[in-house]
């Protein structure tokens, strides 16, 4: 129990400082750390498929992804984030940790206990037999997403 | 086992609340495409916790990975526009995108 707090605080650090540095490779490494921590915390819970997912393809694929973004586009340094916000998000977010810390536990109290029996199986059998059309609209997301960067990265015609 | 939960919900409370104050405040395109990949782990961690607290951990795993895998596609998506974005104005200030032409 003490570790996985140390890792949800971890996680919750690394989260806001991808939020808060200025550099923009280092806030992508610090999102790749906070993935691990999270895929970490995932296998602690029993969840050792959806760790592996969020270890190797959020962690691993997203942050290629976003290196490659940035190391195209420049590092965009000539913006300038607005002072005020560097000032308000640590206090706001100090703020809200206090309210969440003391509202939230009553907050889960009033939810109404909802029918929850142990599952039977194993995960396969949830993940196929439970859910089938929705992984057909996964696959669909997918190819569309497959669509949307080839459209997006299309060369004009010659006659354009 | 409430205390579980109430652990695992306070600290997705914390990542979610994080990303809208980025989202809010940010300027960079990146940033504030980061700030939705941080609310997008308060809602994984969110999912699994009350899976984990409530004995249904397999049904929140599945939809947790099913999350992760659109996720990769909105990233791909999202981060080409960033791009394309960054051709026409050079420069990734969203202002810039307020500015409307013709």
């Amino acid at each position: 129990m003490i570790l996985q707090t140390a890792l949800l605080i971890g996680l919750v650090i690394f989260s806001v400082l991808a939020l808060l540095l200025k550099d923009l490779l280092r806030s992508a490494i610090s999102l790749a750390l906070a993935s691990l921590l999270l895929g970490i915390i995932f296998f602690r819970m029993n969840a050792p498929y959806a760790g592996v997912f969020e270890i190797s393809v959020v962690a691993g694929l997203i942050t290629v992804l976003f290196v490659l973004t940035i190391a195209l586009t420049g590092k965009g340094e000539a913006i300038h984030e607005s002072r005020l916000v560097n000032w308000v998000f640590p206090l706001v977010f100090v703020a809200f940790l206090v309210i969440d810390a003391l509202v939230m536990k009553s907050l889960l109290g009033k939810v109404p206990a909802l029918a929850s029996g142990a599952e039977s199986g194993s995960f396969g059998e949830v993940l196929w037999k439970a859910r089938t059309i929705d992984l057909v609209g996964q696959i669909a997301v997918i190819l569309a997403g497959v669509f949307a960067v080839l459209a997006l990265f299309r060369k004009r015609d010659k006659n354009d | 086992m409430t205390n579980t939960w109430y652990l695992y919900v306070f600290f997705a409370a914390a990542l979610v609340c994080a990303g809208l104050l980025g989202l809010l405040g940010k300027r960079n395109l990146i940033k504030l495409f980061i700030a939705i990949e941080v609310i997008g782990k308060g809602i994984s961690l969110l999912l699994l916790g009350t899976g984990f607290a409530k004995a249904n951990i397999l049904t929140a795993q599945a939809l947790v990975i099913t999350y992760i895998v659109i996720e990769v596609s909105l990233v791909a998506t999202a981060l080409a526009l960033i791009i394309n974005i960054y051709r026409h104005t050079k420069s990734l200030d969203i202002r810039n995108l307020a500015k409307l032409k013709g």
